[in-house]
């Protein structure tokens, strides 16, 4: 149905991309990574630990939007991407309702096209989540998404897309039974929480914003949100080794590294490539 | 090959007509957001124009900004002014940052308008013992207004469709349906939420431009045939 569309549109973008004036001779392995400087982070470190395992590696960073690079992955253009498993999941199954680490993990697997694969997964997550000031959850004795039962009224905050999500409003009511009142206030999510305008906020788990203002994440005893942990997503192209490699890496990194590493970015504004070599090195991954 | 989203089917469907975020709701504060900006600039935008137009220095200056602001990021600035302004006063920083495209046109209208005048017309009413004022409102203005109007619809068109934006940073318009409906790969919601833009624009465009040519017939009239 839309589909026909959004494949051509899709097809469209990497073209004017130019990924396919990428497509190389030499057996490099090529990664890509989303627009997102988090996300670019852990290919990076990706792709240092294959140069250092003897590969040969092209960056193809910063490709956008999973409609751009998703058939990029399936054509064979890009070999190797940094992703998270719960929002793969929905991407490639929209009527999947597994919400736990490791059944959305299992259900991925099953869910992907032939050709790709997933790889070990991390216990690194970076999920949506929903985050109160220290002042709300205090004065309202809140430390749970349930405990917002017993308030009056709930001002939402989040991605003008959170009204429609599962998770959003109509997520809340049905599985918690907390009524909210939503207020799409995009890119400026956290800054209207610490503001004031709304009294819960939808921020991904590994801004480290949530860190640096002291925000409390609510947690989510009825698995209301996807879990979304980091997992490489491998092409065929990649041997064994490669791969293995690639998922000792996955492993080895922590919920908490990655935030200390997104927190490095934002806040001494290194590169991608820095962080990830002091991580990699620091975790004996690389020499 | 591409099939055609069901725009009509989302446009029909009386879900997305109500609420904070319906169709009504949007367009009000598109509207709304659109006609503060243009007439904050044209406040400040006319009078300049003018007065360049008619001591006719300044020039340059009229020339500068036109180029320079073609360099600005409306969505850098957007977001700089929200940050400096602080969420509570997201209104006010967007109608700045489209105060800021408004501008430029506004000026160059008001200014081309003025300065095309030929200059025995001024010269031969300040032989009649005009005032500057008088000179001003019963001559000067009256001629430019056609360029004046023209300014508004240059200013028009580039705010209505520039406000699309304003969801990123919280506030509404019928950019919120192409913003929400990207991410949620809605593409009929995009494709009717860029249908209504496309719509105003044309429409708004249209109408100003009526009221141009109405504008330039009566001058025409007057000065038997001759407009500029």
């Amino acid at each position: 149905m839309k589909n026909t569309l959004k494949i051509g549109l899709a097809a469209l973008a990497v073209s004017t991309l130019g990924l396919s004036g990428c497509a190389q001779t030499s057996d490099a392995i090529v990664i890509g990574s989303q627009a997102y400087y988090s996300n670019e982070i852990v290919a990076e470190a990706y792709a240092q630990a294959l140069e250092n395992a003897g590969y040969e590696v092209e960056r193809t960073f910063s490709l956008g939007q999973r409609d751009v690079y998703v058939p990029a992955l399936l054509g064979g253009e890009v070999d190797l991407f940094p992703e998270y498993t719960g929002n793969l999941l929905q991407y490639f199954d929209p009527t999947a309702t597994q919400t736990e680490a490791n059944a959305v993990y299992d259900a991925l697997s099953q869910a992907l096209p032939a050709g790709l694969s997933a790889l070990a997964m991390s216990p690194a997550t970076d999920q949506d989540s929903y985050n109160v000031t220290q002042e709300f959850a205090q004065a309202n004795n809140i430390s749970s998404i349930a405990d917002l039962a017993n308030l009056d009224s709930v001002v939402l905050g989040g991605a003008p897309e959170l009204a429609e999500r599962p998770y959003g409003p109509a997520g809340l009511l049905s599985v918690y039974q907390v009524m909210v009142d939503f207020n799409a206030t995009g890119e400026t999510t956290v800054e209207s929480l610490v503001a004031g305008e709304i009294d819960m906020a939808n921020v991904y788990s590994a801004d480290p914003r949530i860190e640096q203002l002291g925000l409390v994440t609510l947690s989510d005893p009825l698995g209301l949100f996807l879990s979304s942990n980091l997992v490489p997503i491998a092409s065929d192209a990649l041997d064994a080794q490669a791969r293995d490699v690639v998922s000792a890496v996955s492993l080895a990194m922590s919920a908490e590294e990655l935030v200390a590493m997104n927190v490095r970015s934002v806040e001494e504004q290194l590169s991608a490539a820095e962080i990830a070599a002091d991580w990699l090195r620091s975790e004996g991954l690389i020499n | 090959m591409l099939e055609i989203p069901d725009f009509l089917g989302w446009l029909m469907d009386p879900e997305n007509w109500q609420g904070r975020y319906g169709v009504p709701n949007l367009l009000a504060e598109h509207l709304t957001l659109t006609a503060m900006s243009i007439v904050l600039a044209a406040l400040m935008a006319i009078p300049l124009g003018i007065s360049i137009g008619h001591f006719r220095r300044g020039t340059a200056f009229v020339v500068l900004l036109g180029s320079v602001s073609r360099a600005i990021p409306t969505m850098g600035l957007l977001f700089a002014l929200v940050m400096l302004l602080g969420v509570q006063l997201r209104e006010v920083a967007v109608i700045l940052a489209l105060t800021a495209i408004a501008f430029p046109p506004l000026l160059a209208g008001a200014y081309a308008g003025v300065s095309a005048i030929e200059r025995h017309i001024p010269d031969s009413a300040k032989a009649q013992g005009l005032t500057t004022w008088q000179l001003l409102w019963i001559v000067e203005i009256p001629l430019a207004l056609p360029a004046i109007i023209g300014g508004f619809r240059v200013a028009w068109i580039q705010v209505v469709s520039t406000i699309v934006l304003a969801p990123l940073v919280g506030l509404g318009g019928l950019g919120f349906g192409i913003i929400q409906g990207l991410a949620l790969r809605n593409f009929d919601q995009v494709v009717a939420s860029a249908l209504l833009i496309v719509l105003l624009t044309v429409l708004g465009d249209q109408l100003i431009g009526f009221a141009q040519k109405n504008q330039a017939f009566r001058l025409g009239n007057l000065s038997g045939g001759k407009t500029k």
